[in-house]
């Protein structure tokens, strides 16, 4: 009769283990809190253990649409330092029959920030082993930001170049006048013709030794 | 009174200027007329800035720190400035000295000292054709980044996502970031040069950015150019300072910066230093593209060019040293990070491997509990022996690798990433394009010498043509092969000729045209004759020393045997060695 009691007392956590232990539908989690927060980490013990267990019976509630489920169903074994265990949720219309490893990784996935939140963790120190993270959406642009930087750059130069290209040939035409009004003076007296003295910028000019009465040049 | 044509009195040939005699009661004036003076500087500061401006470029930043890294370190210094020494500036000085005297581009200057020299110069200018076509592809490649920069997150930063948001795209994950970002979205680049794909639109549209900068540059001849060079000169200065108070600040910049320094004096018995440091000396100051003449024979007639040679090659070698400590303390960063991030990694491989609490391993003692995990637990850490990195402290990487990739990397891990990007690919730029306004004024200079030619086109078309066609031949390497195409150019397009060219030059000046001709030419220019340190360097030592040079390029090249290139296979998803052998 004893035996009988405590057999009953006992059976349910056995065998609650070796659902846990035994089970291929069971996801093993590893958390990192002293990597992520540093000196805020905070300790993990019983009640942090609640609070995955009351997060994971939350993310099978969404997911399934079922408000049934509750912490009795995740049973969690393996537990070691690292802060990593296994756990398993039993479905909650019959204690010994597990929910498929494909369910729970859905219903992981589709909650992972919302428990990652509670946890003050992320991706990278939260981690399911054999569930991987869905990453942020790459962002689309209508127009690249590099282009519209080099639109503004290349349309710059273009002006500046147009500037440049239109204020030589008003210079040249300007010349061209002068010279033609020119023309009609006197030869001989040499007068700023707009061209080459005024290529001298106005100064005294040049001494170019090159073409001087000196003879040292022409021995070749 | 009389007009009288004057005659070229070294060329003998009639010119267009034309003197007028007037003869009064007891002086004579002689005025003398051209249609058009020669432009020139409007003042000397602007002939050295050009000059800095054109050798300080892309090989200060990435050729001299991997050199110095590869030949012991502080003790390179001294065959760097031995060369510099015997052959860097003596070549300089008469690079600088024909374009004064001769007042024309290359192939006017040889040809005045000997009609049969008319192809030295040529020779330049087309060297300097095939370096226009190939650099201005690395400024493409900055403007890219540039751009790239302005983003809230670097483009190199993070891998992209896959199909359906699991994990990061393998090609990027078996290589890094960085790496991903210039091979795939950069250059987009094809499994092997036979592969040519079509052109990467983004890469076509800088690079036309590129040259319609450079012809902004350059459309005016030296007056554009003159007043360009107080900027490109100038700023990577300032880049080069923030950078150097930024770079040293960083944690473990000093592990570079000292492993740079500390000085392997062993090395400097290996004779590939001291050619290395030759060559270098060499390429760095740009010598034998034609474009030291082309600037110097912009100048007037008495400037003094002894002093500027000495100063901008010493500017030049200077820059160098200064910017590989940039370099190496930006080195010593990225190493300290990627062996920090590494041992992060081992420790928590071991941590998850064995489930010990987290405050067991700390990063000090991971190697430790390597090796007691290893006697302890024999069969469980087989298991995980496989994924354990060996920590390489700094390999050495130079050219495009080093200036895209390895910089890039460094500065993504930098707080404020965005504007030290933006000021690091600018001051690329800056350099980039200084150094081509030297190689397309080598071009343009011979060119306006032609009298058909500039009579028929005014010089902004010339110059315009001269642009437009390097733009559509350059369009070439903004292919998907087009890196492969770009490593061709870069190795084989100016080396060796250069040295061949430099080796005439030296020639033709001292024995050709005579060095006591050429001393009397500097006496009537500078007001003094050089001394016996100049004289001996140009007739026996630096020609005896690119003689060698020269010998042992050919030596080197015929022992090499076939060409190889590494090729990035996207289908291998790693970097791959692949013989070529359509490479002539």
């Amino acid at each position: 009769m004893l035996a009988g009691v405590l057999l009953l007392i006992f059976l349910p956590p056995l065998v609650a283990k070796d659902l846990c232990k035994d089970s291929q539908d069971g996801f093993k989690v590893r958390l990192s809190i002293k990597t992520a927060l540093g000196d805020d980490a905070y300790e993990w013990n019983e009640s942090e253990m609640f609070l995955f267990r009351s997060t994971l019976a939350y993310a099978m509630r969404k997911q399934t649409k079922q408000d049934t489920y509750n912490i009795t169903n995740i049973l969690v074994c393996n537990d070691t330092q690292r802060v990593s265990f296994v756990f398993v949720v039993t479905s909650p219309d019959d204690p010994d029959q597990l929910i498929p490893k494909e369910q729970i990784e859905q219903a992981v996935r589709q909650n992972k920030h919302r428990i990652n939140n509670a946890f003050l963790l992320s991706d990278m120190t939260l981690e399911f082993v054999g569930i991987p993270p869905t990453l942020a959406a790459p962002i689309i642009y209508d127009t690249e930001p590099w282009l519209i930087v080099f639109g503004v750059v290349i349309g710059a130069v273009a002006v500046g170049i147009v500037a440049l290209l239109m204020s030589t040939v008003s210079k040249k035409r300007r010349a061209k006048e002068k010279a033609a009004g020119l023309s009609e003076e006197d030869e001989g007296i040499v007068k700023e013709n707009g061209t080459a003295l005024s290529g001298l910028g106005g100064k005294e000019g040049v001494y170019n030794q090159t073409f001087s009465n000196d003879n040292r040049f022409t021995e070749l | 009174l009389a007009f009288h044509q004057l005659t070229n009195p070294i060329l003998g040939n009639p010119t267009d200027r034309l003197s007028l005699q007037i003869e009064l009661k007891d002086i004579t004036i002689i005025i003398i007329m051209s249609k058009e003076a020669r432009p020139s500087w409007d003042s000397p500061m602007q002939f050295v800035l050009a000059c800095v401006s054109y050798a300080v470029g892309l090989g200060n930043v990435w050729r001299f720190p991997y050199l110095c890294q590869m030949h012991g370190g502080g003790g390179f210094l001294i065959p760097y400035l031995l060369m510099l020494i015997l052959e860097g500036i003596p070549l300089f000085y008469i690079e600088l000295a024909i374009g004064q005297k001769m007042r024309l581009g290359s192939i006017g200057a040889w040809m005045a000292i000997s009609p049969y020299l008319g192809g030295l110069g040529i020779a330049s200018v087309v060297t300097s054709m095939y370096l226009c076509l190939y650099y201005n592809v690395i400024n493409a490649w900055s403007f890219w980044y540039l751009f790239h920069s302005f983003q809230s997150v670097l483009p190199w930063a993070e891998c992209p996502v896959n199909a359906n948001r699991t994990g990061y795209l393998e090609e990027c994950e078996v290589a890094s970031p960085t790496q991903y970002f210039f091979y795939r979205e950069t250059l987009n680049i094809s499994s092997s040069i036979d592969e040519n794909g079509g052109l990467h639109m983004g890469q076509a549209l800088c690079l036309l950015l590129a040259w319609i900068i450079v012809y902004l540059f350059i459309v005016r001849g030296v007056k554009s150019t003159g007043v360009v060079v107080y900027f490109t000169a100038t700023f990577p200065y300032v880049v080069l300072i923030i950078y150097l108070i930024r770079g040293v600040t960083l944690h473990g910049a000093w592990n570079g910066v000292k492993y740079m320094f500390t000085p392997k004096l062993e090395q400097l018995v290996n004779p590939q230093t001291w050619i290395n440091a030759a060559t270098q000396i060499f390429f760095s100051l740009g010598l034998g593209f034609g474009s030291l003449i082309a600037f110097s024979s912009y100048n007037h007639h008495n400037n003094d060019f002894e002093k500027q040679a000495v100063i901008i090659s010493l500017i030049n070698s200077g820059t160098s040293v200064f910017a590989s400590i940039v370099t190496f303390s930006i080195y010593g960063f990225k190493a300290t990070f990627n062996y920090e991030s590494c041992l992060e990694r081992m420790r928590l491989l071991c941590l998850n491997a064995f489930d010990l609490s987290e405050e067991s391993i700390s990063a000090g003692n991971v190697t430790e509990w390597i090796h007691y995990l290893n006697i302890t637990h024999p069969e469980s850490f087989a298991a995980i022996a496989s994924k354990i990195e060996h920590l390489l402290f700094v390999q050495a990487v130079e050219g495009t690798g080093l200036a895209f990739i390895v910089y890039s990397e460094a500065i993504k891990n930098m707080p404020l990433s965005q504007l030290w990007s933006v000021l690091y690919f600018i001051m690329l730029l800056l350099l980039g394009m200084g150094s081509m306004l030297g190689n397309v004024t080598a071009i343009i200079t011979p060119l306006a010498d032609i009298k058909l030619l500039s009579r028929s086109l005014s010089s902004e078309s010339i110059n315009g043509l001269v642009c437009l066609l390097c733009l559509l031949l350059g369009f070439g390497f903004t292919s998907r092969s087009g890196n492969y195409w770009f490593t061709i150019f870069n190795e084989y397009a100016a080396t060796l000729s250069l040295l061949f060219i430099v080796f005439l030059e030296v020639i033709s000046v001292c024995y050709v045209y005579g060095l006591r001709r050429f001393e009397r030419d500097i006496e009537d220019m500078l007001g003094h004759r050089p001394n016996w340190y100049w004289k001996v360097m140009w007739a026996a030592v630096s020609p005896l020393l690119l003689f060698s040079l020269f010998i042992f390029y050919i030596i080197n090249y015929i022992q090499g045997g076939t060409p190889t290139y590494q090729a990035w296979d996207k289908d291998l998803v790693r970097s791959a060695l692949e013989s070529n052998k359509n490479v002539k």
